[in-house]
C-alpha cells in the first residue's frame, strides 16, 4: 500500500469519527502549543536583556570605588573616595583599552521653562557616548572642546527630555540645573528597557562642570572603561587591578581599594538564567505531549478492539501483516501530526499574543517548530506502534469470528 | 479432465483450547480440478468453515498436505499467504462481512488496494464488477443502506473484482430469505458457467444440489 492511500484511508476513517479524533488530539495540541508558546516566551525574555545588554555599551568594564572604612558612609559598598579623575586618564593609556569615561553623579532638579522634574545628572566626558554605547537624537554630544573648559552644556535623556516638554527644538535653548544655567546642546536616542534600569533619565553635562557647580574634589563615582575587543576584556581588567593598585600605594596582600565589574557578564548570567527557565517550562508542558500521547495509544487500543472484525475481513481479502500495521500506524501519526499543526497554530497565536502584551513582539524561532513537529511524530510513531502491532498480529480467523 | 487447482491429502486440524484438543478435521483427502463446481456439505461443527479457512489459506494444517495452483502451501511464508490470498482466492461469506461505513464501490475496490493497484483503475474495475452484478445504482450506498441480497452481491463482486483462481462462498445464502439466496445461487452458476472454479460451502442438502459435484463432511471427515 502506498503511503498515499495510507493517509488517505486513515483520513477517511477520522473523518467518519471527527469528534473523536478531536478529543483525541486535544492532549497533543495543548502539548504543542503550551511547548511553543513557553519557548517563544522564554526567547522573548532572553532577546530583551540582550536588548539591554547592548545598550549598556559594548565591552564594557565598570571600575567602582571600594568600601570606605572611615567618614560618614564607611561600610556602604563603593563609597570610598578612592578613585580619581587623574586614574581614568591612567587608565586609558593601558593596552586595549578602546576609551574610557569618568562619571560623577549628583542628583539635581532641573527646570525648563514652566516645567521640572529631580533627575541624575553625570558629569563625564566625550568618551562616555562609546563607553555607554549612547546615540544622538538631536544636537551634538559633549565634546572634547566642551570637556575642556568645563561648559556649561548639558545633554538630556531621552526620558528627561519627555518630561520637561522639550523636543527637537529645545537644542540651543537653556534649562536650570539646580538652579545654574546650562545650555542644551543635544537630546540622546532613548534606548528603551525595562523600568527597573531606565537609563533614559539623565542629563550629561562635562565633568569640570559638576566639579566646579555641585560637587568638589577630584574623586569619580565610576570610571567606564571600552575594551576593543571581547576577549580582551579579562586581560584589560587584569592591567586596570595593577594600575591602580600602584596608583594607590596598596601593598601586596592588602585587598583592593576599587572594584571592577563586567556587566555584560551579569546580564549573561542572568539571561541564561531565564533561558534555563523556559527550557524547563517547555520540558514540564512536554510532559502533557506524552499525556497527549497516552491518550493517542489508549484510543487507538479501543479502535483496534472495535475494528477486529475490519482487520479480519482485510486479511481475508489480501492485506499483509504489514499493511495493517501501517493502516493503524499512519492513522496514529494523522492524528498526532494533525494535533501538532494545531497545536504549532495556537502556540503561535498566544506567543503573538504575550508578546504584545509584554512588549518584545512576535518571536518565532523555525526551530521550535521543527522541534514541536519531530515531537509530534515521536508521539504518533511511540505511541502508536504498539497498538498497530496488536492490529497486525491478530489471527484473521479469530478476528473473523470476534464479533 | 482438467489439471487439479487444489490437492489436499491427509489434512487435519486441531485446535487446542486450554485443556481440551478439538479435532475439527481428520484425515481429509480432497482434490478440486479447475473449472469444477463442489459443494463442500455437512451438519453444522462438522469442520466446514474450518476446512474453506485453510483452502483459503488464513489458517494453517496442523498435518498434512496442501498444494494450491502448483505451490505447496506449507511451505510459504504470512506474507506469501497473504498474496496468495490477494491474487488466487476470493472469499464469499454467510455474514457478507462488508467494511463498515465505506461504500458499496470502495469496498469492491478495496482486495485490489492490497494488489498495488492505482485508485483509478481501482475503481473502475470495482464499478464493473458491480454493474455486473447489477449493482449500478448501488455504488454509493454504505452496507447499512442495502439489503441482505445486496450486500451478498457487494462481497461476491468484492470475491470477483481480483480475478481469482477460485471462490470459496461458506453458507452464502444462510442469511438470505430464498428469493434472494436462490438468486445468489444462480450467480454462482453463471460465474461457473464463465470458467470459474468454485467451493459452496453447505450445511444444506437443496442447496449443495446446486453443485456439479458434492463432497461430504462428517466430524471432521470425507464422507463416501
Ligand atoms: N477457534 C476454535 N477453537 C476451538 N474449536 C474450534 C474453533 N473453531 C472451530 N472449532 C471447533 O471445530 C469444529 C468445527 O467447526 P467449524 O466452524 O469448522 O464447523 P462448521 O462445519 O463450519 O459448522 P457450521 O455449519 O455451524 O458453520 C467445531 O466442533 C468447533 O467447535
Ligand atoms: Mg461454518
Amino acid at each position: 500500500m502506498s503511503a498515499f492511500e495510507l493517509v488517505r484511508l486513515a483520513l477517511s476513517r477520522l473523518r467518519s469519527s471527527r469528534l473523536r479524533a478531536a478529543l483525541t488530539m486535544l492532549g497533543v495540541i495543548i502539548g504543542v502549543a503550551s511547548v511553543v508558546a513557553l519557548v517563544s516566551v522564554g526567547e522573548g525574555t532572553t532577546r530583551g536583556i540582550t536588548t539591554q545588554l547592548r545598550s549598556l555599551g559594548t565591552n564594557l568594564l565598570v571600575v567602582n570605588p571600594g568600601t570606605a572604612v572611615s567618614g560618614p558612609n564607611a561600610g556602604e559598598p563603593g563609597s570610598a573616595t578612592t578613585l580619581t579623575l587623574d586614574d581614568a586618564v591612567a587608565l586609558a593609556k593601558i593596552a586595549g583599552v578602546a576609551a574610557v569615561a569618568p562619571e560623577l553623579a549628583t542628583q539635581q532638579p532641573v527646570i525648563a521653562g514652566a516645567k521640572h522634574t529631580t533627575t541624575i545628572i553625570i558629569g563625564t566626558t566625550a568618551a562616555h557616548a562609546q563607553v555607554r554605547n549612547e546615540t544622538i537624537w538631536q544636537g551634538s554630544f559633549l565634546t572634547p572642546v566642551t570637556d575642556a573648559l568645563g561648559l556649561r552644556v548639558a545633554v538630556l535623556g531621552a526620558t528627561t527630555a519627555t518630561n520637561l516638554g522639550l523636543g527637537a527644538n529645545a537644542v540651543g535653548t537653556d534649562i536650570r540645573i539646580g538652579g545654574i544655567p546650562f545650555r542644551v546642546i543635544g537630546i540622546l536616542q532613548a534606548k528603551g528597557g525595562s523600568s527597573l534600569l531606565n537609563q533614559d533619565d539623565q542629563v550629561i553635562v562635562p565633568v569640570a562642570a559638576v566639579r566646579s557647580q555641585f560637587v568638589g574634589g577630584t574623586s569619580v563615582r565610576t570610571i567606564g572603561v571600552s575594551v576593543a575587543s571581547v576577549n580582551q576584556m579579562g586581560v584589560v581588567a587584569a592591567a586596570i587591578t595593577t594600575t591602580l593598585r600602584s596608583r594607590h600605594g596598596i601593598l601586596a596582600g592588602r585587598p583592593d581599594d576599587f572594584v571592577i565589574s563586567n556587566q555584560a557578564q551579569l546580564l549573561g548570567a542572568v539571561s541564561s538564567v531565564s533561558t534555563l527557565l523556559a527550557v524547563l517550562l517547555a520540558g514540564i508542558a512536554s510532559i502533557s505531549l506524552v499525556v497527549g500521547g497516552i491518550g493517542i495509544m489508549n484510543i487507538m487500543l479501543v479502535s483496534v478492539r472495535e475494528r477486529t472484525r475490519e482487520i479480519g475481513i482485510r486479511k481475508a481479502i489480501g492485506a499483509r501483516s504489514r499493511d495493517i500495521l501501517l493502516q493503524f500506524l499512519v492513522e496514529a501519526l494523522t492524528l498526532s501530526l494533525l494535533g501538532g499543526a494545531i497545536g504549532i497554530g495556537i502556540g503561535l497565536l498566544l506567543s503573538a499574543g504575550i508578546g504584545q502584551i509584554a512588549g518584545w513582539g512576535f518571536v518565532f524561532d523555525p526551530l521550535t517548530l521543527l522541534v514541536a513537529a519531530g515531537f509530534s511524530v515521536a508521539v504518533g510513531v511511540l505511541f502508536g506502534v504498539w497498538p498497530a502491532r496488536q492490529a497486525a498480529l491478530l489471527d484473521p480467523i479469530a478476528a473473523l469470528r470476534y464479533e | 479432465m482438467s489439471a487439479p487447482l487444489i490437492s489436499v491429502q491427509g489434512l487435519s486440524r486441531i485446535y487446542r483450547t486450554g485443556r481440551i484438543d478439538v479435532a475439527a478435521l481428520r484425515q481429509i483427502d480432497l482434490v478440486i480440478r479447475e473449472g469444477e463446481f463442489v459443494a463442500i456439505v455437512g451438519p453444522s461443527g462438522s469442520g466446514k468453515t474450518t476446512l474453506m479457512n485453510i483452502l483459503g489459506c488464513l489458517d494453517r494444517p496442523t498435518n498434512g498436505h496442501y498444494v494450491l495452483a502448483g505451490t505447496a502451501v506449507a511451505d510459504l511464508d504470512d506474507n506469501e499467504l497473504a498474496r496468495l490470498r490477494s491474487r488466487e482466492i476470493g472469499f464469499i461469506f454467510q455474514s457478507y462481512n462488508l467494511l463498515p461505513r465505506m461504500s458499496a464501490l470502495e469496498n469492491v475496490a478495496a482486495p485490489l488496494i492490497y494488489q498495488g493497484m492505482g485508485r483509478r483503475d481501482r475503481e473502475a474495475r470495482a464499478r464493473a464488477a458491480l454493474e455486473r452484478l447489477g449493482l449500478g445504482d448501488r455504488l454509493a450506498h454504505e452496507p447499512t443502506e442495502l439489503s441482505g441480497g445486496e450486500q451478498q452481491r457487494v462481497a461476491i463482486a468484492r470475491a470477483l473484482v481480483t480475478e481469482p483462481a477460485i471462490l470459496l462462498a461458506d453458507e452464502p445464502t444462510g442469511n438470505l430469505d430464498s428469493a434472494s439466496g436462490a438468486e445468489v445461487i444462480e450467480l454462482l452458476h453463471e460465474l461457473h458457467r464463465s470458467g470459474r472454479t468454485i467451493v459452496l460451502i453447505t450445511h444444506d442438502g437443496d442447496v449443495a444440489q446446486a453443485a456439479e459435484r458434492q463432497v461430504h463432511v462428517r466430524d471432521g471427515r470425507v464422507a463416501a
